[in-house]
């Protein structure tokens, strides 16, 4: 079979194409692109042509699929569209980098005299209440980098490198931001009560977000497929996305523990970055498990703040 | 009912447009009398009113914008008209020190001359539902050169008010609070005048991309 690899522009990408045998994949293709071009297959975006014109959306190739899944009757010739997608990192690499800044740059904060370089010399009186909020948020970073390598299931999906810097940036100058304020020597910490009541929603929300990963990853596990599956079980009998949910409270009880504007600051993006993905999720949800053509009908269910979304 | 809508909407922004245009009419007629009578001392005095009346209307258009009464993005109104307030309420209304400075002229010309071609341009949009040549030239045109002057003198002013920001306390939180919050008005200004570095070039190539496509789609017609 011969394939003829062009760009958008219709240049040609491999001189004089690739001949490759009638039982080769998409993914063997991949591999012979990568041979002559050194853009490794995770990088590699290729579409079928469409008419110039059509308002169609192009369709992408699957590298399980045969390309015979792609050729017109019993045709011998094959064109696709190659488009680079730059530097790809998986996503336990993106994961790892986003978490482990903050689990490295709040302590900082917290053990080292940096706030003599903010103009505030002498003793700083450490509450009680910053050394648990140090263990919280600690726990919490390392609980994320250890599910990133023992609990997540990632696809054979990639994320491009700018994501790394841009989720990197988020994570690591909301972290700083807040490690500052919980940790600064003018802070006033709450009550004992309120401290306790938020701490110990925020373990519980914690170990529940624990849970629904757990939940979320046995999902996966029946033939290791990707697909869609309704998530049955704990919280996700109530909500789409029980796992944001847990994530989100977890937050607010940090937050009614330390109250400080700048948690409060993170947990509204977090939470308005969560329920775009949320809404996502469900619709697409819906969509799928319509009832029809013997599909299950997807039950009613919030989608991710009970009792108002 | 739809025709009734479209009725009061073109009525509701005609009327709009055509306010706002007096109230910089205003702006740019009080500048001139003053400085030609009694120097750039005053300018700022004398047209304050109708500067504050005027600019703070503007807030209307990112309502405009997003309501969908009319169709520019709120993403290239809403820097633009933030950065305005700013200067207008967080650094002359705020600081009268810096309104006697020469900039002030500078400042209130550019953006005179510049909001009065492009009110008259939505005005005559929305009033007949078309725009003389002359005026459409003007508004792709003009911020060649009303966009350096007005953004120098946008950011000369924030940099002359520095030091009467940090002297006073004025808008800042200072610890310890009960919502362990803190927020200093100096730093805040030097990053509002950082961001002006790439928010500049962003907003001169967007008018440039606006010019080209405008003119010459007039030109076809």
């Amino acid at each position: 079979m011969k394939v003829t690899v062009v760009s958008r522009s219709g240049r040609e990408v491999v001189k004089g194409g690739i001949e490759l045998s009638d039982s080769a994949t998409v993914a063997d293709l991949q591999e012979a692109i990568h041979k002559r071009t050194k853009k490794y297959p995770s990088r590699q975006r290729l579409t079928l042509p469409v008419q110039p014109g059509s308002k169609e959306r192009p369709v992408v190739l699957n590298y399980k699929k045969s390309l015979k899944d792609y050729t017109i009757g019993n045709s011998e010739t094959l064109t696709v569209v190659f488009k680079d997608l730059g530097p790809q990192v998986s996503y336990r690499t993106l994961f790892f980098c986003e978490y482990l800044g903050p689990l490295l740059l709040y302590p900082v904060f917290y053990y080292l005299p940096v706030y003599q370089y903010f103009g505030y010399k002498g003793e700083r009186v450490i509450h009680p209440v910053q050394t648990y909020a140090l263990y919280y948020w600690c726990f919490h970073y390392a609980k994320r980098i250890l599910e990133t390598f023992f609990v997540h299931c990632f696809s054979h999906a990639t994320s491009p490198l700018s994501n790394v810097f841009r989720n990197c940036a988020y994570y690591w100058t909301f972290g700083s931001y807040i490690a500052y304020y919980v940790n600064h020597p003018l802070y006033t910490p709450v009550n004992d009560l309120q401290m306790k009541i938020g701490f110990g929603f925020g373990i519980l929300c914690q170990i529940s977000n624990f849970y629904c990963h757990i939940i979320l990853k046995n999902l996966r596990s029946p033939g290791g497929e990707g697909g869609y599956q309704i998530p049955r079980g704990f919280l996700f009998n109530i909500v789409t996305c029980a796992n944001y949910t847990t994530e989100i409270y977890q937050w607010l009880g940090f937050n009614i523990a330390t109250q400080t504007v700048a948690g409060y600051i993170f947990l509204v993006v977090a939470t308005f970055i969560m329920t775009n993905w949320a809404l996502a999720k469900h619709r697409r949800l819906k969509k799928l498990f319509d009832g029809k053509e013997g599909r299950p009908r997807y039950p009613r269910r919030w989608v991710i703040l009970p009792p108002f979304l | 009912m739809a025709g009734f809508f479209s009725l009061l909407r073109r009525l509701y922004l005609s009327l709009y447009n055509w306010t706002v245009l007096f109230g910089w009419c205003q702006v740019l007629y009080f500048v001139l009398k003053t400085l030609n009578e009694s120097g750039h001392q005053y300018v700022y005095n004398a047209a304050e009113k109708p500067l504050l009346y005027a600019q703070t209307a503007a807030v209307l258009e990112i309502l405009h914008g997003l309501v969908g009464l009319v169709r520019s993005p709120v993403t290239a109104t809403l820097p633009q008209i933030s950065s305005r307030l700013f200067l207008v309420w967080g650094i002359l209304w705020s600081f009268p020190e810096t309104r006697s400075h020469v900039l002030v002229t500078s400042l209130l010309i550019s953006w005179s001359i510049t909001e009065i071609i492009r009110y008259s341009f939505f005005g005559f949009k929305e009033t007949f539902g078309f725009t003389p040549s002359w005026l459409l030239w003007l508004r792709y045109s003009s911020f060649l050169v009303l966009y350096p002057t007005g953004i120098s003198s946008e950011v000369g002013l924030i940099y002359i008010a520095l030091p009467f920001i940090k002297a006073s306390e004025k808008y800042c939180i200072r610890m310890p609070n009960k919502l362990n919050s803190s927020f200093d008005y100096f730093y805040a200004a030097i990053v509002a005048m950082g961001i002006y570095v790439p928010g500049s070039p962003h907003l001169y190539t967007y008018m440039l991309a606006q010019r080209k496509k405008a003119l010459s789609k007039s030109k076809r017609e």
